[in-house]
């Protein structure tokens, strides 16, 4: 009976929860998501590589497939690898709808020299 | 012939009450929704107001699975059984002026197809061979010993004043004096009201299919088609139960100016169900123990006041 | 009533009452309980080997993965663990954060078992407020930390992200409202007959009986008995703030019901005081990769109770041997004793009554031979 007063009040009002994949949602500035690779940046130093803690980073130093592949299933989303990167050639997206159907549409190869490129 | 064959199974008949049912699940939905802060069905039709519907037919077209060590016929006619009783229930209340059936002795038929109801609840949990719905099935029937008393004794009530046992005969008898029972019995219909949320088996009654306990409690083994029709019984019995008690205590389906009986009756019973929702929406669970020394103790004391009451001329 | 002769019933793995695997044998005679018997070990995943292959800094994530509801205290206690290793001093503004996450966790903590109480009581209601209070705290701590759950806010030597003047006016504006809202559902909850009745007398653990079984946290405090490690064993900077240890002297669900409410308060004071008296400056020092042969233990107040972490180090840049135990496995002894003469109907809310995370506990793998 104690809730009777609280629940009559919450009939009146507007209900708290949104109407999410037909609304957006709340995304907060500082929101960690997905993270991308600035290529003109970066010096292939393989900091990045080493700070993931899932392996989710790799480097290939040389060769025409120079550059870093990103498995984003693997990812866990922690920001390591921009806090290690020295010419801060990753920036944290505030992306977060990242599902997909195939595992292989989340491998991402950034080519030294190149826009960003899916593989 | 073909009126009471119209009047039996499209209006105010089966097809009618089966859709206003739906409608009533949708509206029970909604509010407490509403009360939790959510918005309860949303997306289909018009506010979601067809999401019961939906629900429903979902389960029509899943897998009816049988279990393999369940009482298979009792099994399989329960959920039928669960369906009919309530609509006969129905067809006894005067919707539109007048019931579709109606003799003296009526309120007593009524007071036994409520028990079937549970023997039927009963059945189909033991039936089904889980340890859940056995659990479940016994404290249903534990649940009947406490209300249904109580439940008896509260239509018993108005129909001492009356004078009558037939429930058409209640309904004119409030239009006639224009005076409803709820002034007059205001514990019969504070019991009366509480006896029928312990047969609905909702919140704070809900013991024999407690979610965090037992699961579904005796539901557990059903699926697809028979959930179907155990879940528009349910509905059947919500309508059912709103109706019955506005149709004793608030006076019933009467015209008021322009609105036909069916449609105050309607609004009467609507209220009822929120009052039920909003009941369900602040209250916690009881244990199958506290429920029947409560209503032994509080419920069966009171209505025999009440009726003592009655009895000595104070209405 | 006595029927002679009992019965078992198996709890779990799968019940609806357990968010998550755990076996619960219980000997039943009649309605009432007579022995429990638990079986550990169904999610064991294998952690404390996988911190051993991984690097320091690694290991910090896998230590935030062993809980998805107290990932912060797990963090917290593994870098005070690592920390020790070659006694590495935080700035204090860093302790600061630390304890105001950690209590922002606690109140989301709290919030989210008192909702499951209440759920298991059948109190739907009450669930769905705790649970809205609880989103709000989420969506705030994802504004400083960057995410809802896995924070990833400690690291070795410091946090990896401040709170800036704004979040923090946000955060006080937050718990002003949520502090006078959780009192009124202090309110609703001691007057809800219902809810009292399903509650109170039910699940009891005798202050003597809470020693004797190591019972540890909320479950302990509920119990009578004042034992919190931020008070017993400051650790950041909880020597310098004035706070209440809550005790309640009921021993039975309700009282840790009333335990949990009155901690999200104090709790709210902490995180208020926390804000006023923040040092600025540095918010994380460089800390070493390898550490020396050593080994330290780290002990913090998670919202469940006391946990530890135990972390041995051989001068390479992985540990030797990582030890965690988490606060479920100190409940769980005493959660059996208190299953001991309960209705089978209150198992569920008793069972739920030390907050349970089996999946964290889950370290030992019993062999049957």
């Amino acid at each position: 009976m104690s809730l009777l007063k609280e629940a009559i009040k919450q009939v009146l009002k507007k209900p708290v929860t949104i109407k999410y994949p037909f609304e957006p949602g709340i995304v907060p500035p500082g929101l960690r998501g997905k993270p991308i690779w600035d290529m003109s940046k970066c010096v292939l130093c393989v900091l990045c590589q080493n700070a993931c803690p899932t392996s989710a980073i790799k480097m290939i130093p040389k060769g025409p497939d120079a550059g870093i592949i990103y498995w984003l299933d693997r990812c866990i989303f922690c920001a390591e690898c921009a806090d290690a990167c020295p010419k801060k050639a990753i920036i944290i997206t505030n992306e977060f709808e990242l599902a997909d159907f195939s595992r292989a549409n989340m491998i991402y190869h950034y080519k030294k020299g190149e826009a960003s490129q899916k593989k | 012939m073909l009126g009471e064959l119209i009047n039996l199974l499209i209006f105010p008949g089966f097809l009618f009450l089966i859709t206003i049912s739906f409608i009533y699940e949708w509206i029970d939905r909604k509010f407490f929704a509403r009360i939790q802060g959510r918005y309860g069905p949303l997306y289909t039709g018009p506010s979601g107001v067809l999401q019961p519907f939906a629900d429903f037919l979902k389960l029509l077209s899943k897998e009816d699975i049988t279990p393999a060590a369940c009482e298979r016929t009792i099994f399989s006619i329960t959920p039928i059984v669960y369906t009919a009783i309530p609509l006969i229930m129905l067809s006894v209340i005067p919707l539109n002026g007048r019931a579709i059936i109606s003799f003296e002795g009526d309120i007593i038929f009524l007071m036994f197809l409520s028990a079937m109801v549970t023997l039927s609840v009963f059945l189909a949990g033991w039936s089904s061979a889980n340890n859940f719905s056995r659990v479940g099935s016994v404290r249903a029937a534990l649940q009947m010993l406490s209300y249904e008393i109580p439940l008896g004794l509260s239509m018993i009530g108005p129909a001492i004043v009356v004078g009558s046992l037939s429930l058409s005969k209640i309904v004119e008898w409030q239009i006639e004096h224009s005076a409803w029972f709820l002034w007059l019995q205001p514990i019969g219909f504070a019991v009366m009201l509480i006896s029928l949320i312990a047969e609905l088996e909702r919140i704070p009654f809900d013991i024999p299919e407690a979610e965090t306990e037992i699961v579904a409690g005796w539901m557990t083994e059903y699926g697809g088609r028979k959930l179907a029709l155990l879940r528009l019984g349910k509905n059947l019995e919500l309508l059912m139960a709103s109706m019955l008690i506005s149709s004793i205590y608030l006076g019933g389906g009467v015209q008021i100016y322009f609105l036909p009986p069916l449609v105050v009756l309607l609004i009467k019973s609507v209220i009822i169900l929120l009052i039920m929702s909003l009941i369900r929406g602040i209250f916690a669970r009881f244990r199958i123990d506290q429920v029947t020394s409560g209503m032994w103790s509080y419920l069966l004391p009171l209505m025999i006041f009440q009726i003592m009451l009655i009895q000595f001329g104070v209405d | 009533m006595s029927y002679g002769s009992t019965i078992k019933i198996p709890v779990g793995p799968q019940h609806p009452a357990l968010k998550e695997p755990e076996y619960f044998l219980l000997e039943v005679d009649g309605d009432f309980v007579v022995n429990v018997k638990p079986r550990i070990g169904y999610v064991h995943r294998g952690l404390e080997k996988a911190f051993e292959n991984n690097t320091y800094l690694h290991d910090l994530y896998l230590a935030e993965r062993i809980c998805g509801i107290c990932s912060h205290a797990h963090t917290t206690c593994y870098t005070q663990a690592v920390e020790g290793l070659t006694p590495l001093e935080i700035p204090p503004r860093a302790k600061h954060i630390r304890v105001i996450m950690a209590e922002l966790e606690r109140l989301h903590s709290h919030s989210l078992w008192v909702g499951i109480a209440a759920h298991e009581a059948g109190y739907d209601t009450m669930f769905m407020y705790m649970w809205k209070e609880r989103e709000i705290i989420m969506d705030l701590m994802e504004e400083i930390s960057g995410n809802r759950v896995t924070h990833a806010i400690n690291t070795i030597g410091g946090v990896r992200r401040d709170i800036t003047d704004e979040q923090a006016n946000k955060i006080r504006k937050f718990l002003d409202r949520f502090e006078s809202d959780m009192k009124g559902y202090i309110k609703a909850l001691e007057n809800e007959p219902t809810f009292i009745k399903r509650t109170r007398g039910v699940g009891i653990l005798k202050p003597s009986d809470a020693i004797a079984t190591c019972a540890i946290g909320p479950t302990l405090r509920a119990s009578g008995i004042k034992n919190d490690v931020r008070k017993d064993d400051p650790y950041l900077v909880y020597d310098e703030i004035p706070f209440n240890v809550i005790v309640n002297d009921g021993c039975d669900v309700f009282a840790r019901t009333i335990v949990r409410c009155e901690e999200m308060i104090e709790s709210a004071n902490i995180i208020r005081y926390c804000l006023d008296h923040m040092p600025s400056g540095e918010i994380r020092i460089k800390a070493p990769r390898t550490f020396p042969p050593n080994e330290s233990l780290g002990r913090v107040e998670a919202p469940r109770g006391e946990l530890i972490h135990y972390t041995k180090s051989n001068g390479t840049v992985k540990p030797e041997r990582h030890k965690v135990r988490a606060p479920t496995l100190g409940n769980l002894l005493s959660v059996c004793k208190t299953l001991i003469g309960a209705h089978i109907a209150d198992v569920p809310l008793i069972l739920a009554g030390i907050d349970p995370c089996f999946s964290c506990m889950d370290r030992i793998l019993v062999k049957r031979v």
